[in-house]
């Protein structure tokens, strides 16, 4: 749409929206109908420009896995679950375990995705969260090692969205870093020969038994109870939509398909840029813009850390 | 492990491993309106099995599909990794693609095709944690989730396995007790009607055993009908009073 024609269609809008209704005007005129809002400094949905929306962490939702946990943000529905599976460390790094992400749109969450083929967004929110996770300092690969050079885990964390609406990385890294905060690693027994036996969750009594005495009859072998990790700052991401001069903080799918320049900023609490990306867009940002969605990200990073020791009180608590 | 495959599903005063008679249903937990950006959807919990269903359309048919004068149904199923004990074990490709096939076979009959012609009406579901009676759980809540999304349909369509482990018959089984049943009965039901739209058998079964099943069966759907009824009754109200 060229410039000219977008005034000339603002000002149409302005003609026809006194004597049509609301649901009306939103289908027909919606960058209008936000730009209405925007004026009066609120969101459609009653928000102030820069704050996020309401948002919920639960933690260990799903009992098959070693860690998970469900995050609401605003209408936007995470599950992130991680599964732990032994594996040999890489040749390159023998003294550390690995982390493999998975990140996936299933058909159920969102109209545009279609079942056999993956959603676009799908692949660069993956792509995103793997390079966050792998430069940020929240997990420290080497305390997934049991055994250098012979065994380690490999933590298979995978994030099914549910239902897309708007903002899909930033719920989607909240979900990984609560599944991680949620993970326990359960015991194991090594032989001599270097085996692992993982000892079972309290669970099930026999094979723990079993296991127990197994262990005292080999008197070289070493035991790892049941740990959970100790992780470093949590990165926390805000997605901000620039419209004309308004900053928008965390989007609704309605408002990321009409405005269109999105900036993504990822930091840890203590104050780190981990990442910074604004994929096109009409808007060129300046620099002022970039350091108040940065501000922006500084607000809502103390929010989301305060949202997680909630929840992980609350998991403490049952 | 050989002597945990032994072990009774029966305790000795006759009620199963969670403490159920073997004619009692599980817990369930309905919920419509679960993904707020689809037409329809609905959340089913039936003890530890859980699936969300959402609704997309009637909406337009993919280009490659031939013309067809009334409208069609697709339905998609999928699992989650996390959804079985072993990392990936279901929902690979075969099992999915059948689950799919099967739940648009249930409710094929009972949607009113004709009040979409030329359109398509999407059925997605993704199987958050596998616990037994997977499929009667997508069904169930498939058929919620299209009367969510205001699809005609002639009825609600119920579903519910049941197994038969030696000789006694488990209604609505769990994962462990499916794993060691000699043979199972899966029925769709459009349960004011009393019309089954999906029955299947495996294992041997003698004529008087079947009808024994099937009348269990039948009447546990139409119960569980009834509870669907609740659940869209109270949403609905629900939802206008928000409005």
């Amino acid at each position: 749409m060229s410039q000219d024609e977008g005034i000339e269609s603002a000002t149409g809008a302005k003609d026809v929206a006194s004597s049509m209704e609301v649901e009306a005007f939103r289908r027909l005129f919606p960058v209008q109908y936000i730009e209405r809002y925007l004026d009066a400094s609120v969101r459609p949905d009653g928000r102030p420009l820069g704050r996020a929306r309401p948002t919920d962490v639960v933690l260990g939702q799903v009992p098959t896995t070693d860690g998970s946990a469900l995050v609401k943000l605003g209408n936007t529905t995470m599950l992130a679950g991680v599964k732990l599976e032994l594996c040999v460390p890489s040749g390159e790094s023998p003294d550390q375990g690995r982390i493999a992400v998975d990140f996936q749109m299933p058909p159920i969450c969102s109209p545009h995705v279609r079942p056999g083929r993956p959603a676009e967004d799908a692949c660069s929110i993956n792509e995103q969260l793997s390079n966050v996770l792998a430069s940020a300092q929240l997990l420290d690969l080497r305390e997934l090692l049991i055994t250098s050079g012979k065994s380690a885990w490999v933590a298979n964390l995978d994030i099914y969205c549910l239902n897309a609406d708007g903002s899909l990385f930033d719920a989607a890294l909240l979900a990984c870093a609560a599944a991680l905060t949620d993970l326990q690693i359960p015991g194991v027994a090594i032989d001599d020969d270097g085996k692992v036996q993982i000892v079972s969750p309290s669970g099930d009594q026999d094979q723990h038994m079993l296991d127990a005495e197994k262990v005292s009859d080999e008197s070289k072998s070493r035991r790892i109870d049941k740990r959970r990790l100790t992780l470093g700052p949590v990165p926390v991401a805000l997605t901000c939509m620039l419209h004309k001069k308004h900053i928008l903080a965390d989007p609704t799918a309605e408002e990321e398909t009409y405005l269109q320049t999105t900036v993504t900023v990822a930091m840890d609490s203590s104050d780190k840029l981990i990442s910074l990306y604004k994929p096109g867009g009409l808007i060129v940002a300046t620099t002022s813009t970039i350091m108040d969605c940065i501000a922006l990200t500084r607000i809502r990073l103390k929010e989301v850390n305060r949202i997680l020791i909630e929840a992980a009180q609350v998991k403490a608590g049952d | 492990m050989f002597l945990n495959s032994q072990k009774a599903l029966l305790k000795s005063d006759g009620t199963r491993l969670d403490d159920r008679l073997p004619s009692h249903v599980r817990p369930a937990f309905l919920k419509t309106g679960a993904v707020s950006v689809a037409a329809g959807s609905a959340y089913a919990e039936f003890g530890s099995t859980k699936v969300i269903v959402s609704v997309y359309g009637p909406r337009e048919s993919k280009k490659a599909q031939a013309f067809s004068d009334i409208g069609r149904l697709n339905c998609d199923v999928k699992f989650t990794s996390f959804a079985t004990p072993l990392r990936g074990k279901a929902g690979q490709d075969v099992s999915d693609k059948e689950f799919s096939v099967l739940l648009h076979k249930a409710l094929e009959d009972a949607v009113d095709l004709h009040s979409f012609p030329k359109t398509t009406v999407d059925v997605f579901a993704l199987v958050l944690q596998s616990g037994g009676g997977d499929l009667p759980a997508i069904i169930t809540c498939a058929s919620l989730a299209l009367a969510d999304a205001g699809i005609v349909m002639h009825d609600i369509v119920a579903a519910i396995s049941l197994s038969c482990v030696g000789k006694d018959l488990l209604l609505d089984p769990t994962y462990k007790e499916e794993s060691q049943q000699d043979g199972s009965v899966f029925i769709a039901l459009m349960t004011s009607r009393r019309e089954i739209t999906q029955v299947t058998f495996t294992g041997e079964w003698s004529s008087t055993k079947a009808s024994e099943a099937l009348e269990l069966c039948c009447d546990a759907c139409v119960k569980l009908g009834e509870v669907m009824r609740v659940c869209l009754k109270e949403d609905a109200a629900e939802a206008t009073e928000d409005t």
